[in-house]
C-alpha cells in the first residue's frame, strides 16, 4: 500500500525567530527523502512537528488524505509515524528489553519473539538484557529503530542519524534504510551532510532560515549545487598549505593513564604522542571514546603524573589549568557555554576569566575594568565577533560568535600550543570557515595545535598528523597525507589497518 | 549471666516496631525519588500524619477514619509540594525544606489542644498465638496491621518496580523525563502520582508513631525520623530491600541504647542517644564509597525540574 504524507503550510514561531515559515511538502512511499539544511534551518522543528513533540502554530498534516491532529508523541505513534531522534530517547539505566517494552502493549514473550524476528530479518545483534548505557552509539540507534519497527510504521523519520556513527555503521544503516524503503516504509532523512544525501536519497528538500528553499531530484543535483542552496551563498574552499614543520618538539605525552571511578566516563590507556612546533595533531574518534577525558587531562582539569606531560622541557602533568596557562598553553573546550564561558556573565567578564596572573587585569585584588574592556574590544575586532556590545551576557551570543570570542581570548596572548576540542561543533558554514582559517594561521606562525574532533573532514583538512582514539586507546600516529576517511573509519570502529 | 530467650525475642520485637515508621516513610520516598523528584519534606509530612491521625482518633473515636485521615493528610500536604514543583516548576530542595518547616509548625499549632490526652489502644492481630512458640511468637504475632503492612511493603515495592509496567514507567521517568515525554508518557502525571503516594506513606508513618508506637501527641514527636528515612533511601541505593536492613540497624541501635541506659552503662546519656544517628551516618559514608554503584542506581534526573515546552 502506498503511503502519502503531506505537510501543508506549517508555521511555527518562537520569540525572536521563525522556525518554520509556511512550509509545504509532500512525500510518497518507495522513496527516500532528504531534508537538508544547516543547524538552525528549521528541519528539526519540522520533524518534531511531524512526531508530535512540537505543536505548530498554523498548518496541517495529512497522512493518506487524513488530517492528523498530532498533539503528543503518542498521536504520532498511533498514526504509524516512527521517529529516531538525534539525541537518543533511551533510558540509560534500564535494560534494552525494558526500553522496548515500555511503550508496547504486548506481552513479554510475544514481544521478545517479535524483536527477535526483527533482529534476524535486518541482521541486528543486540543483547536484550544489558543496560542501554553499555551499548555503543550504533547499537543504541538500532534499539531506537527496533522500537519504531515493532509498531510497523508507515513513516520512519531519521533525525541526523549518522552524527554518532562510524563509516561502517553508517553504511550498515544505509543498507537497512534502503531495505525499509523497499518494503514500503516512507523514509524521511534529516541531515546537514551533503555526501550522505547524494549517497542515499532519491529526492531532496533544502531548508534555510525556516523556509523551504527547493525541492528537487537527487539526479539533478551535485555536492556544490546543494551546498550553495543550503548556505545561500557561494562558498570558498580553504586549503592548508603544506608547511615545513620543524623538528623542535614542543609537547610530549608519555605513558599517560587515567582510570575513572565514574562508569559514564572512559578510561585512558597508555597514551603516548608528541607534537612539534608549527604542527597540528588531529585526534579523531567517535564521541564518547575518551576524547573529553583526554582533553581534561591535557588541560589540567584532571591531574596526572607530573612526568607524563612534558611541555617545552618542563614537566607539567600535575599542574592545574591556570598554572598550565602560565607556560603558554591555551584551551578551547567542547562545551562553549558551560565549560569555556559563563553564560550569565558579560563578554568582558568572561574575557578576564582565563587571565588571573600574567595580565594587568587585576590590581591588588581589585578588577581593573578599564584594561579588561580595552582588551575585550581588541578581541572582538581582531576575531570578527559580530557584536559591539561587550556588556552583553555571553549566553546571548550565537555559537559561532561565542566560539570566535573564546578563540580570541585564548589566542590573543599568542600561546605556543592551543588544545581544542570540537571547535566547530554545531556552527554554521561561515563560522566554521573562519575558525578553520584561524587555526591554519596559528600553524603558519609556528605555533602548535592539538585538535580533538569528531568531524573527520575537519581533521583531514587541518591536521599534519592524525591519530584515532577508540575506547580510551590511541592508535599509531599517521601522517595526514597517508590517511583517508575510510581508514579513519576503520580505526574509529576499533578495527585494525596495516 | 543468663539471657532469657524470650527477653531477646522482646528486644527484637521492639527493634522491629521502631523500624516501622522508617520503612513506611522510606518506601514512600523511594517511589517519589525513583520518579526523579527529591522531596525533602518527609519529616513535615510525617508530623502532619501524626497529628492528623491522633486528632481524628480523639475527635471521631474511629481508628479507621484516623489512619486513613492521616494518609489523606499526607497526600494533601504532598499535593502542595507536587503543585509547586511540577506545575509551578519550583526548586525541589527549597520546596521540600519549606514543607518540613510548615509541617512542624502547623502540627504544633493544631496539637496544642491534644497534649496530654491519652491515646486509644490499637487492635492487634493473632494475639491468641502470642504464647504458642517461645522466642518466635512474640516476634511474629500480636502486632497491629500497620506493622505487618510495613514489613511486607519493601517486597511489594521491589516487585512493583522490577516486574510491573507502571513500575517500569516510574523508573523510566526518573532516568530521563525528556525521553519519557517523547515516548508519550505523561511525566507530570507520573510524578504527581509518585509524590502523592510518598505523601500517603509518610502520613501513615506519622500515624503509626502517634497512634500505635507511643499513643499520644507530643510536639515534634517524629524527632528527625523523616531525615533518617531520607538518608535510608540514599544509603540503600534506592533498593527497598536494603531499606529494610537499614531501618533495622537504626531501629536496633535506638532500642539497644535505651537498654544500655537502663542497665546503667557508664557512657554519657547524650552520647548514647546520639549513637544511632552517628552509626547510621558512618554506615552511610562507608557504603556510599562505591560511587559507581550509586551512580548506576541513582535516578539520573533526581531533583531536576522538568517541563515540556511546545
Amino acid at each position: 500500500m502506498n503511503t502519502n504524507l503531506k505537510i501543508s503550510n506549517v508555521t511555527k514561531i518562537y520569540p525572536g525567530c521563525i522556525a518554520n515559515d509556511n512550509v509545504s511538502l509532500e512525500f510518497n512511499s518507495g522513496k527516500i527523502y532528504a531534508l537538508l539544511g544547516e543547524n538552525g534551518a528549521g528541519k528539526s522543528t519540522l520533524v518534531k512537528i511531524l512526531s508530535g513533540v512540537i505543536i505548530p502554530d498554523e498548518g496541517k498534516i495529512y497522512l493518506n488524505e487524513n488530517n492528523l491532529q498530532l498533539n503528543s508523541p503518542l498521536d504520532a505513534k498511533k498514526n504509524d509515524i516512527g521517529m529516531v531522534f538525534q539525541h537518543f530517547n533511551l533510558f540509560e539505566t534500564l535494560s534494552v528489553f525494558e526500553n522496548l517494552i515500555i511503550d508496547s502493549d504486548e506481552q513479554r514473550e510475544s514481544l521478545r519473539e517479535k524483536i527477535d524476528s526483527i533482529m534476524k530479518k535486518y541482521n541486528f545483534s543486540i543483547d536484550l538484557d544489558i543496560p542501554v548505557l553499555n551499548l555503543s552509539a550504533g547499537q543504541k540507534q538500532k534499539v531506537e529503530i527496533i522500537r519504531c519497527l515493532i509498531r510497523s510504521p508507515k513513516v520512519l523519520i531519521m533525525d541526523e542519524p549518522t552524527s554518532v556513527l562510524t563509516e561502517q555503521e553508517t553504511s550498515e544503516l544505509f543498507l537497512s534504510l534502503k531495505k525499509f524503503s523497499e518494503e514500503g516504509i516512507l523514509i524521511i532523512y534529516i541531515t546537514h551532510k551533503l555526501k550522505e544525501v547524494m549517497q542515499l536519497c532519491d529526492e531532496v528538500a533544502v531548508m534555510r532560515r525556516g523556509k523551504l528553499v527547493s525541492v528537487s531530484q537527487i539526479k539533478n543535483e551535485n555536492l556544490e549545487s546543494l551546498a550553495n542552496k543550503m548556505v545561500g551563498q557561494n562558498l570558498k574552499t580553504i586549503k592548508k598549505k603544506k608547511a615545513n614543520i620543524s623538528s623542535d618538539q614542543l609537547i610530549k605525552i608519555t605513558n599517560l593513564n587515567f582510570i575513572s571511578e565514574d562508569p559514564f566516563e572512559t578510561n585512558l590507556n597508555d597514551i603516548n604522542f608528541s607534537v612539534n612546533r608549527g604542527e597540528c595533531l588531529g585526534i579523531a574518534g567517535i564521541s564518547g571514546n575518551g576524547q573529553s577525558e583526554l582533553f581534561q587531562v591535557l588541560s589540567g582539569e584532571i591531574l596526572s603524573d607530573k612526568n607524563s606531560i612534558e611541555f617545552n622541557k618542563n614537566y607539567i602533568g600535575d599542574l592545574n589549568p591556570q598554572e598550565r596557562r602560565e607556560y603558554m598553553v591555551a584551551f578551547s573546550p567542547e562545551d562553549r557555554l558551560e565549560q569555556a564561558a559563563i553564560p550569565q556573565m558579560k563578554i568582558f567578564e568572561n574575557v578576564a576569566l582565563n587571565n588571573f596572573k600574567s595580565s594587568n587585569f587585576f590590581n591588588n585584588g581589585l578588577i581593573n575594568e578599564k584594561k579588561i574592556r580595552e582588551h575585550s574590544k581588541k578581541i572582538i575586532s581582531d576575531f570578527n565577533v559580530n557584536t559591539d556590545n561587550i556588556d552583553l551576557k555571553s549566553q546571548f551570543l550565537s555559537g559561532g560568535n561565542l566560539q570566535k570570542l573564546i578563540m580570541g581570548r585564548e589566542l590573543i596572548t599568542s600561546p605556543d600550543l592551543l588544545i581544542c576540542f570540537n571547535p566547530t561543533w554545531g556552527l554554521d558554514v561561515g563560522a566554521i570557515n573562519y575558525i578553520h582559517e584561524t587555526l591554519i594561521k596559528i600553524n603558519e606562525k609556528n605555533k602548535s595545535i592539538i585538535l580533538i574532533s569528531t568531524d573527520t573532514d575537519e581533521l583531514l583538512k587541518l591536521s599534519d598528523k592524525i591519530s584515532v582514539i577508540n575506547k580510551g586507546k590511541l592508535s599509531k600516529i599517521m601522517s595526514a597525507d597517508e590517511v583517508t576517511s575510510e581508514k579513519l573509519g576503520v580505526l574509529m570502529g576499533g578495527g585494525e589497518i596495516d | 549471666m543468663i539471657i532469657d530467650i524470650n527477653f531477646v525475642g522482646l528486644i527484637i520485637t521492639s527493634i522491629m516496631a521502631s523500624a516501622v515508621p522508617l520503612i513506611l516513610a522510606s518506601c514512600g520516598e523511594l517511589i517519589t525519588e525513583r520518579s526523579g523528584v527529591l522531596n525533602l519534606g518527609v519529616e513535615g509530612m510525617m508530623i502532619i500524619g501524626a497529628i492528623s491521625g491522633f486528632a481524628l482518633m480523639t475527635v471521631t473515636g474511629s481508628l479507621f477514619i484516623a489512619v486513613f485521615g492521616a494518609m489523606l493528610a499526607g497526600v494533601l500536604i504532598s499535593t502542595i509540594f507536587a503543585f509547586l514543583t511540577q506545575t509551578l516548576i519550583t526548586n525541589h530542595v527549597a520546596t521540600g525544606l519549606a514543607l518540613t518547616i510548615f509541617g512542624i509548625g502547623i502540627s504544633a499549632m493544631i496539637g496544642k489542644n491534644f497534649v496530654g490526652i491519652p491515646g486509644k489502644e490499637f487492635p492487634v492481630l493473632f494475639n491468641s498465638l502470642k504464647d504458642s512458640i517461645p522466642f518466635l511468637s512474640p516476634i511474629l504475632f500480636g502486632h497491629s496491621i500497620v506493622f505487618y503492612f510495613a514489613f511486607a511493603l519493601p517486597f511489594f515495592t521491589n516487585y512493583f518496580l522490577k516486574k510491573t509496567k507502571i513500575g517500569l514507567i516510574v523508573r523510566a521517568v526518573g532516568d530521563s523525563p525528556e525521553s519519557a515525554s517523547n515516548q508519550g508518557i505523561n511525566v507530570r502525571l507520573v510524578r504527581y502520582a509518585c509524590i502523592l503516594y510518598g505523601g500517603a506513606m509518610c502520613g501513615l508513618a506519622g500515624a503509626y508513631l502517634s497512634m500505635i508506637y507511643t499513643p499520644q501527641w507530643i510536639e515534634n514527636m517524629t524527632g528527625g525520623r523523616g531525615w533518617i528515612a531520607l538518608a535510608l533511601v540514599v544509603f540503600s541505593t534506592w533498593n527497598p530491600i536494603k531499606i529494610l536492613i537499614g531501618a533495622m540497624i537504626f531501629g536496633g541501635l535506638t532500642i539497644i541504647q535505651f537498654h544500655m541506659q537502663a542497665m546503667g552503662v557508664r557512657i554519657p546519656v547524650q552520647f548514647l542517644t546520639a549513637l544511632p544517628y552517628i552509626v547510621t551516618i558512618v554506615v552511610l559514608v562507608v557504603i556510599s564509597r562505591d560511587s559507581r554503584k550509586i551512580r548506576l542506581s541513582t535516578p539520573s534526573s533526581l531533583g531536576k525540574s522538568f517541563y515540556k515546552d511546545n
